[in-house]
């Protein structure tokens, strides 16, 4: 397969550093304390966070800080062969802990002591960049949910094709390419999580790096965005009916 | 059930001490264990220790037919279970987290890193392919055995050496060894597994091939998998504390000058054992 | 959509497309300067938001310190008290404060207390001896008591207690040592975010529908029939069968489709992130009875719709 032709385009009509579309829906679903549902152009992802909340089981408690439990489901149908992934499918145990040792460094833990937070990862359609959607939208459910958080925490999937960086990879190329998953807060710009198993030089890590760091960064603001409209949304539907500005401060 | 954690004691002795960049057991912070690799009187038979840990790798190969799906390509399959005997850690028929993580790295070292030709392994197509059976047996955890398993495995590999197979038509004759000469494995290229644990104290420097108490004490590691032509396999940091661009680069630039280091080590041993061995054929 | 122009761009260096959705150079400043707007339009702020300097202010809940900088921890308000910073999360699980009202749910019968389910992060605690016991408001605990726990309060009991204290670790410790407070019966309970309760003169209404509303802190509001006063105290003030009773009294249907009718509201309510008071309530419920809805259909989107509208009308 030709990953970029010769006039620089992509198998689906995208530049080099052009990242897929990102539409996020913070709408609250069911019980949860946060849920939110991220599309990276046709990968989708569903996030539901619970907690902090009482631990079901004594052996689970942590005395000094939250225990975090992430669990990842893969929809049979979620990608073009269908297929049901068991429970115990390791590629699946491996993102799970993934993730939960990714957020148990941005996540405040040790200001809910004894307590559980449990992340429900539902993957509804998948197309490249799994673990990017996985990280962005555990992000904005827990942001969601109202949990202190150091930072965001940015993912965002890069490949390497003749020798130049391609960002945000599509199943197609991931499996052509040499790539890598990266997940940055934005902050302080320091990296959290790296994932790369393909074959690379490594001369390339320096502009791999680079151009993954700059990505990052747009998906923050976008994420940004996101959270802020749904607070402004809150504030505004609090204060139409009820209290005005001055109570809502008291 | 897991053991109790370190004491508090204990915790800060490590920490202190490392902060002066001083390890418990006498080493620099990014220097490895010496890896001590014994093999077997059979051919892929490796016992592989860095200091206390240890492990066993052992390859077999058998005649199968191939999946429809890949008829030119031999199969690799990799079996490892910790079980309660590397450490009361591990329990028996449960899967730890750590026991997916390092079944998983071997999986990405060995396997998907392309570092055997699977194609050579193909004796005729759509017939007959060599399946190749990695076990891997952790025998104590004194710390990394991820490092170790990897290493183990990749040198298991190096040493196999398959028997001599002749296709004429459709009939395969399978010499034994006293006949005609085993063949090696067509390696294309030996990635190694670099683990370095990190502190949440930023002012405790990274430590290369981490001990049982600095792996626990530690907030979080990052595994490096290369070769010797400098060409990264596996890189993986899963969590743990944020870093900055350019100490992670500066890390892939140690763990590159290491896996020259080790590789040398690791063909310097082969040859030797290589040269002991009499190989009788006719 | 980005593009980088500090890199080459091969093989050819093709015109840079800019969309207007994400590109690194145009937009990306535009997203900067319409989060600063947000940020100082409504007091918002973001997890990761610098918000001052930390040797001017001192850091409050949903903030940290670091690099002598106060950032924020969690999306929200930014409110301030002469030096102090705090950041309050639009949603989040009960945080919950000494004297507050709440209303739980018996999850646990352990030695000597139960653990109660109050929409905190950790279950709450009920002392056997903060309870009120049997024959009499003051009077001593017995082992007998110990060993008959369940006949108070059983897994699965709805009770309305108070926060007395909090334990080393953050948990709650309640009591129901007031007659308002103890076991609850005849009504339902409907939860709602935390955030839209607010600390009131009284959580205890009474609706002239017939209807009593508890509005406990934590988000758990109890729905039921109206109780009149004098019945609520038995002889000598307390009355022990009553009081941990789980028999329902007789309620007729009038009152069973008000009492319907004002959970529902309050679903309607809550789901556009309104914040309850009686007023709201109450106002809700004579517009609902103007309608003369059926009491199902209020929460078809439509029907809700036209509430919310109603009721921000009326105000």
């Amino acid at each position: 397969m030709e990953v970029l032709n010769a006039d620089g385009y992509r198998s689906d009509g995208r530049r080099q550093f052009e990242l897929r579309s990102i539409t996020i829906d913070l709408a609250q679903h069911g019980a949860a304390d946060g849920t939110a549902t991220i599309v990276h152009g046709l990968t989708k992802v569903f996030v539901s966070v619970l907690g902090p909340r009482e631990a079901k089981l004594r052996s689970l408690t942590i005395h000094d800080r939250a225990n975090v439990n992430v669990e990842v489901n893969v929809a049979a149908f979620s990608s073009g062969e269908r297929r049901k992934r068991a429970k115990s499918d390791k590629r699946v145990l491996e993102m799970a802990s993934a993730i939960k040792s990714t957020f148990e460094t941005i996540i405040q833990t040790n200001l809910y002591p004894r307590s559980q937070i449990d992340i429900y990862i539902q993957i509804i359609e998948q197309d490249g960049g799994l673990l990017q959607a996985c990280i962005n939208g555990t992000t904005l459910a827990l942001i969601c949910a109202g949990i202190p958080l150091v930072d965001f925490a940015c993912a965002v999937t890069c490949g390497v094709y003749a020798n130049s960086p391609i960002l945000d990879l599509t199943t197609l190329e991931e499996n052509d390419i040499p790539n890598m998953t990266l997940a940055m807060l934005p902050k302080t710009g320091s990296v959290n999580l790296t994932a790369m198993e393909s074959r690379l030089h490594v001369d390339r890590f320096g502009d791999l790096f680079e151009v993954a760091l700059g990505a990052g960064r747009v998906i923050h603001e976008e994420m940004k965005l996101a959270i802020l409209a749904k607070s402004r949304m809150l504030v505004a539907e609090m204060k139409t009916i009820g209290w005005g500005e001055k109570d809502l401060v008291d | 059930m897991r053991p109790p954690s370190p004491s508090i004691v204990e915790k800060e002795f490590l920490y202190n001490s490392l902060k002066e960049s001083l390890r418990i057991d006498g080493r620099e912070p990014l220097e490895m264990r010496e890896p001590t690799l014994s093999f077997g009187p059979e051919l892929g038979w490796v016992e592989c220790s860095l200091g206390k840990t240890k492990v066993i790798a052992q390859i077999e190969a058998k005649i199968v037919r191939p999946p429809p799906e890949r008829p030119l390509e031999g199969i690799i399959t990799i079996h490892s279970e910790i079980s309660p005997t590397a450490s009361s850690e591990y329990e028996f028929g449960r899967t730890s987290e750590e026991e997916v993580t390092i079944t998983r790295m071997l999986d990405k070292v060995l396997r998907r890193s392309d570092a055997i030709d699977k194609e050579s392994l193909c004796i005729l197509a759509n017939q007959r392919v060599w399946h190749l059976r990695l076990t891997l047996h952790f025998l104590a955890d004194a710390g990394n055995m991820l490092d170790c398993a990897c290493l183990a495995g990749i040198v298991a590999l190096k040493h196999f050496r398959r028997p001599e197979v002749e296709v004429i038509g459709d009939e395969i004759t399978i010499y034994p060894p006293s006949e005609r000469a085993p063949f090696p494995l067509a390696i294309h290229h030996s990635p190694y597994c670099f683990t370095f644990a990190f502190f949440s104290d930023a002012t405790i420097p990274p430590v290369l091939d981490p001990s049982q108490l600095e792996q626990r004490l530690s907030a979080g590691v990052t595994s490096i998998a290369l070769n010797a032509q400098k060409e990264i396999c596996v890189f993986q940091k899963f969590g743990g504390v944020p870093l900055l661009p350019k100490d992670l680069l500066a890390i892939i630039d140690i763990a590159v000058a290491k896996a020259q280091g080790l590789h040398q080590i690791v063909e310097n041993r082969l040859k030797e054992d290589w040269s002991s061995r009499t190989v009788e054929f006719r | 959509m980005i593009s980088f122009s500090f890199f080459p761009l091969p093989p050819e260096p093709a015109t840079i497309h800019e969309s207007p959705q994400h590109s690194l150079h145009a937009s990306h400043d535009m997203d900067i300067d319409l989060a600063h707007h947000f940020l100082h339009d409504s007091n918002l702020t973001l997890p990761g938001e610098t918000l001052t300097s930390s040797h001017a202010y001192m850091r409050g809940h949903g903030t940290y310190v670091h690099n002598e900088e106060v950032i924020a921890s969690v999306a929200g308000t930014i409110e301030r008290v002469n030096k102090l910073v705090t950041v309050r999360a639009l949603r989040a699980r009960y945080n919950p404060e000494i004297g507050d009202l709440v209303v739980g749910r018996i999850t646990e019968v352990q030695p000597r207390r139960w653990k109660v389910d109050a929409n905190g992060r950790q279950d709450a605690v009920l002392m056997l001896s903060s309870v009120n016991l049997p024959g009499g408001v003051q009077r001593r605990k017995l082992e007998s008591d110990e060993l008959q726990m369940r006949n108070f309060f059983e897994e699965g009991d709805l009770l309305v207690a108070e926060v007395q204290a909090f334990f080393s670790d953050g948990a709650m410790s309640l009591h129901t040592r007031s007659l308002k407070y103890g076991k609850l019966r005849n009504g339902q309970l409907v939860s709602v975010s935390p955030a839209l309760i607010r600390r009131l003169k009284s959580h205890f209404i009474s609706l002239p529908c017939g209807v009593d509303l508890i509005l406990g802190l934590n988000g758990y509001i109890w729905v039921s029939k109206h109780v009149k006063e004098n019945e609520q105290e038995g002889e000598e003030g307390f009355d022990a069968e009553a009081v941990y009773s789980n028999q329902n009294d007789e309620i007729d249907m009038p009152t069973r489709s008000a009492i319907s009718r004002v959970t529902n509201i309050i679903r309607v309510l809550a789901s556009h992130f309104v914040p309850l008071s009686d007023t709201i309530i109450l106002d809700a419920y004579e517009w609902a009875m103007e309608q003369d809805a059926d009491v199902s259909e209020m929460l078809h989107q439509d029907n809700s719709f036209a509430l919310i509208s109603a009721v921000r009308g009326r105000k």
